[in-house]
């Protein structure tokens, strides 16, 4: 048996309190594929970075660096699976790195509670690992599955923060540089034994972001709407996601929706952990799909 | 910046004045939206890269590239009364596609800092900063998900300040040294009763 990489597992906040499903399909999937992920024992909000960036960036940075501190102290790596804590703990880490003005002022603030930031640790997206073949790849994420997904036709939200902005991002590989007409989620979603499919505008926000879900839910809703209803135009049986804030504004968004526009959709709206854990034959109750807005039911009776 | 490219004085002074400023103006505003938002408006050319590919453009009045210009134009007042500056859902489409390389995303998260220093800001921004003060969640555990945890074999409180909850005078200490919690206690007061 190959040694697990190790990772400290930075769970944010909608994930562990909102779709605990994710997390638990995150740990137990990640260990077929070689990788371990331990908690991050004390770790905050990311802080949101639409909300706090908003009001004021320094205590954005001072926030994601405390979290960024207690993993540089467990000296392990940070896999994380939401786009905005992405943004936050990546993107924070990132300027931290390379902004010497930056890194002090923040490290002022952190003295008064006994933590310096040192830059010592990497931050990544799951869903990076998953794809990337030095780590995971395709090949071992199809090898793992023992449910494979016939007949499933799935649609792919990436999502924004992790892939932009892309001139600040720093991926190794091509696919991840493409924040027009991505395709690597689609190789991650086949190599499940679904059929991905392509719909309008799928690199669109899903319309949560930067404080708008709370300033003007029917704005947001509005965007996401728009995707629906390019995702519904196209026949998908479920859409799937690597963002925990982008699978709440489309699961519970279409109850929203309903009640605001009057329009149904009825489409199951899982993250990628939860696909990827049904396909390596976790149960639904192993992934507390119920907790779920719109019943994954039509979905699970086509895949199960 | 603007580069001395050898003219006479005059001529020389005259290029390096990069800003066009009017009675409105405000040249301080353009310069602090520079630094908080470590990109660079000044290039702009006005070309709408940027309210093109915003999701938030055709459903509202919300013009991104309006504020990019005001930030160039320090028009301060503008644009931070604008209750448009809070339709930006930062997902850095129009950052990604603008061809001079500016990041129009920051200008609007620096003019929303700025908006803050003001009192505007909508108050669930502030709500999020008291869960946060209390929690060290924006989104907080409750008794169904602690549940369905239990049920996943998974603690009912994730290992983060909600099982670990001595981080959490550390995090209320960091958002003490900005003075947000008290800040946003009393907006939200205001707002609120």
């Amino acid at each position: 048996m190959e040694k697990l990489r190790q990772y400290a597992f930075y769970l944010g906040c909608i994930a562990p309190n909102r779709y605990p499903g994710s997390e638990a399909a995150a740990i137990k999937t990640s260990k077929k594929l070689g990788i371990e992920l331990l908690p991050l024992e004390g770790a905050s909000c990311c802080p949101a970075p639409g909300a706090f960036g908003s009001i004021d960036l320094n205590v954005w940075y001072a926030m994601a660096a405390r979290n960024l501190v207690l993993a540089e102290k467990m000296k392990m790596d940070i896999a994380l699976l939401c786009n905005g804590c992405y943004k936050s703990i990546w993107e924070v880490n990132h300027k931290l790195k390379h902004h010497d003005e930056l890194r002090d002022g923040v490290n002022e603030v952190l003295k008064t509670i006994d933590m310096e930031y040192k830059g010592t640790i990497n931050v990544y997206h799951l869903a990076e690992l998953l794809y990337d073949k030095n780590i995971v790849g395709v090949d071992k994420v199809r090898e793992s599955v023992t449910n494979p997904m016939k007949g499933a036709r799935i649609a792919v939200h990436y999502g924004c923060h992790l892939l932009k902005p892309r001139k600040d991002r720093e991926f190794g590989s091509e696919e991840l540089m493409n924040t027009e007409s991505a395709t690597w989620m689609e190789e991650l979603v086949a190599a499940l034994g679904a059929t991905p499919v392509e719909y309008r505008n799928k690199m669109q926000c899903c319309g949560a972001g930067g404080g708008v879900r709370g300033y003007d839910i029917v704005h947001a809703l509005d965007i996401a709407n728009e995707k629906l209803i390019n995702i519904k135009a196209v026949g998908a049986d479920a859409l799937t996601d690597i963002c925990p804030f982008c699978q709440l504004q489309f699961d519970r968004g279409q109850i929203e929706i309903e009640e605001k526009f009057g329009v149904k959709y009825n489409l199951p709206v899982l993250h990628y952990c939860e696909l990827l854990g049904l396909a390596q034959g976790m149960s639904p109750q192993d992934l507390a799909l119920d907790l779920h807005a719109i019943s994954c039911e039509p979905f699970l009776q086509k895949v199960l | 910046m603007a580069r001395t490219k050898g003219y006479p004085e005059a001529l020389d002074n005259k290029l390096r004045d990069r800003y066009v400023y009017g009675e409105d103006s405000n040249p301080e505003f353009t310069k602090t939206v520079e630094k908080i938002s470590m990109t660079i408006p000044h290039m702009c050319y006005q070309c709408g890269t940027c309210t093109a590919s915003c999701p938030s453009a055709p459903r509202s009045s919300y013009r991104i590239r309006k504020f990019v210009r005001r930030a160039l134009l320090g028009l301060d007042n503008e644009a931070l009364t604008d209750p448009d500056l809070w339709l930006c859902t930062t997902c850095y489409s129009c950052t990604d596609r603008c061809p001079r390389d500016i990041a129009p995303t920051d200008v609007i998260m620096a003019m929303r800092n700025l908006a803050f220093k003001r009192d505007i800001i909508p108050v669930n921004f502030l709500k999020t900063v008291q869960a946060i003060y209390t929690t060290g969640h924006g989104v907080p555990n409750n008794d169904v998900n602690r549940a369905a945890r239990v049920k996943l074999g998974l603690e009912a409180e994730p290992p983060t300040t909600h099982k670990y909850k001595e981080y959490i005078p550390g995090i209320q200490k960091i958002l003490d040294y900005y003075k947000l919690k008290e800040n946003s206690d009393r907006i939200v007061k205001e707002r609120e009763g």
